[in-house]
């Protein structure tokens, strides 16, 4: 993150503050549109949202652990 | 004249291709792929076959089924031409043109004879697309792919004379699971469509392949085998299991590999596992949602594709650690890659969230909760490594400091087709759903269901920048990640070399024994014939006992018989 550029940081908190507004406005909307979804564990309150950060994090977590057992240097075929 | 195959008239085109002038040429591919369109008109039925050693071979069979994968492998090939305007050398377009009829002319056979034909010319053409890089290291990615190709189509052979002595037919329909014929035909589709294991060689060959050729292969020959799948497979439980399977593994190695192109291999491989667990359930939703999910997603998958190719067009790499601040300089291609990261992801508006919605639908009419989260994990995994990753490295990220010419006009030309084609079927989905099999009365666009939508999606950005801001999210590192193909470049030759030394060494042993004994034996009858016995000879005293002894032999078997 040491070469970010200031406009790409710029850019960067301009895109980090909009998620969290739209995220927030989103948790809100459940409160006036009743939400239901295509299975019974998906009608929990915030379900989407919560499954959604929770996969990433966990795709995130994962890959780094594949690092180890998968990365080989780049030439490793050749 | 619609009784000609789709798809036979861009083949026969196709070799008049590298005679034509450059500009000249295009037009020509163009009005071929207009012309082979115009025979998806005829309608459903059988309309052209001929008798081959008392085989009926059905070369032109359309349906509800064949209609969709029809229009979009054109749309796909005419896509590809526009967007290879520039490129002069004729071996990608001859080939290109060539593989989509191939692809194209597969869907409509009605037998597997047929069917095999096309589908091994679709190997035979396309791989011409990765050995046009010209590379050493594409030349040999370009000879695994051809085995590999040419091997499901033995499979496929194999299976479909297995099949037909068992059942006694050629025609390709709705198979049953259970005899060999039919696991070596399922096996065949399997390697095409990338099961887990056997996708090595779309991750491997793909991003080898020339610009061109890489958005070109990712049109046709995995949709291919959702199709076959779709005709042979569907309701065949397995397929939901493997499906699943597909979408949650490939999203583990995207995060992690660092060549962009390779990383929308892996997403292409996630996507097609959204297919397959639709087949495998196999009701008219169910079958709905994965031909919408292959019509979406070969427009978005090559438009994300041809926004790394035309960023790597103009500075020449895919990695990600060597891209990174390009908003400014190629902000047009930044713009049709984000709208292409935005229907991969499936925000709503876009392809992928009219196309995914009916495939959800399904899975969760049939009650299949795990598999359910299993696909809505890999959703979030998908908008990761495609919606965010892509887009993220190439265009904002750290910056790389370079700052190249915006893509060619020709290039932005099909990127602009294919983002508003993205955009149209995300806004249409009553009209896009009228392409489809079955009749479907859906509406995808309902408040609960677009704020379900929109929580997943930007959550999972939340979880990405959460992960950025706070150092967590891996680093991009210049890496080999070890894949299924690991299995045939290593595993195999690393078992195999010593089993195949120790075969040759007994090979030679057996030999010089051979070799030896011939020697032998000729040295023997040569010296007989250098020292002939001339003149009577008496017979010495153990000609005499050998004598008595075979008599007493034949007295012996005389008394006892």
């Amino acid at each position: 993150m040491s070469n970010l550029n200031p406009n790409l940081k710029k850019m960067g908190n301009f895109a980090s503050i909009a998620l969290v507004i739209i995220g927030t406005t989103l948790a809100i909307a459940e409160l006036f549109v009743h939400r239901h979804g295509e299975i019974a564990l998906e009608d929990l309150p915030l379900f989407p949202a919560i499954y959604g950060f929770a996969a990433s994090v966990f795709i995130v977590v994962v890959g780094i652990g594949l690092r180890h057992f998968l990365m080989r240097r780049e030439d490793y075929y050749d | 004249m619609t009784d000609i195959t789709p798809g036979i008239l861009m083949i026969i085109a196709a070799v008049f291709v590298p005679y034509l002038p450059h500009h000249l040429r295009q037009i020509f591919m163009l009005g071929a792929i207009a012309l082979s369109a115009f025979s998806l008109s005829a309608g459903a039925g059988i309309h052209w076959s001929v008798s081959v050693l008392g085989q009926e071979l059905i070369l032109h069979h359309a349906d509800n089924l064949t209609l969709p994968f029809g229009i979009i492998f054109h749309i796909a090939a005419g896509l590809n031409v526009i967007y290879g305007w520039h490129e002069k050398k004729s071996m990608e377009h001859t080939a290109g043109l060539a593989y989509a009829g191939a692809a194209i002319a597969a869907v409509h056979a009605g037998d597997l004879i047929t069917l095999f034909i096309w589908w091994e010319t679709t190997a035979i053409t396309s791989v011409f697309l990765i050995l046009a890089s010209g590379t050493e290291r594409a030349n040999k990615a370009a000879m695994r792919y051809l085995l590999v190709q040419v091997a499901s189509g033995v499979m496929l052979l194999a299976g479909a004379s297995l099949y037909w002595r068992e059942v006694g037919t050629l025609a390709f329909g709705a198979m049953e699971l259970g005899s060999l014929g039919t696991w070596l035909i399922f096996l065949a589709f399997g390697i095409k469509a990338a099961f887990p294991l056997l996708n090595g060689w779309l991750q491997d060959a793909y991003p080898e392949a020339t610009i061109l050729g890489t958005v070109i292969l990712s049109a046709f020959t995995t949709k291919l085998a959702i199709y076959a799948f779709a005709r042979g497979f569907a309701g065949t439980e397995y397929l939901i299991w493997i499906g699943a399977a597909m979408t949650a593994f490939p999203v583990f190695f995207a995060v992690i590999e660092n060549d962009l192109r390779r990383v929308l291999a892996y997403s292409l491989n996630n996507q097609l596992g959204f297919m397959i667990v639709a087949i495998g359930i196999g009701t008219e939703l169910a079958i709905n949602g994965a031909v919408a999910h292959a019509f979406a997603h070969i427009i978005y998958k090559a438009l994300l594709f041809m926004s790394i190719g035309s960023v790597m067009y103009r500075v020449g790499t895919a990695k990600a650690t060597e891209l990174g601040g390009l908003y400014k300089s190629m902000p047009l291609t930044m713009i049709f890659c984000i709208i292409g990261a935005m229907s991969i992801s499936a925000f709503p508006l876009f392809s992928g969230f009219t196309a995914k919605a009916v495939i959800m639908k399904a899975v969760g009419y049939e009650g299949l909760v795990f598999v359910y989260l299993v696909l809505l994990a890999a959703s979030a995994g998908v908008l990761h490594h495609s919606g965010i990753k892509i887009p993220y490295f190439t265009f904002f990220g750290h910056d790389s400091g370079l700052r190249p010419k915006e893509a060619p006009f020709n290039m932005l030309a099909a990127m602009a087709i294919a983002s508003v084609l993205c955009i149209a079927i995300g806004v249409m989905p009553t009209q896009f759903y009228q392409i489809l099999p079955y009749s479907l009365y859906y509406q995808p666009y309902d408040a609960s269901h677009i704020i379900g939508q929109f929580q997943l999606v930007i959550f999972a950005m939340l979880a990405f920048t959460f992960l950025m801001r706070f150092g967590f999210y891996p680093p991009e590192i210049v890496s080999t990640v070890l894949n299924s193909d690991w299995l045939y470049r290593r595993l195999i030759p690393r078992i195999g070399s010593p089993v195949l030394a120790a075969a040759n060494k007994l090979s030679i042993m057996g030999n010089n024994i051979i070799v030896s004994s011939a020697k032998k034996i000729m040295s023997g009858t040569l010296y007989v014939y250098k020292h002939p016995i001339t003149g009577p000879v008496a017979p010495g005293p153990a000609a005499i006992a050998l004598l008595a002894l075979l008599m007493s032999v034949l007295l012996l078997v005389n008394l006892l018989s």
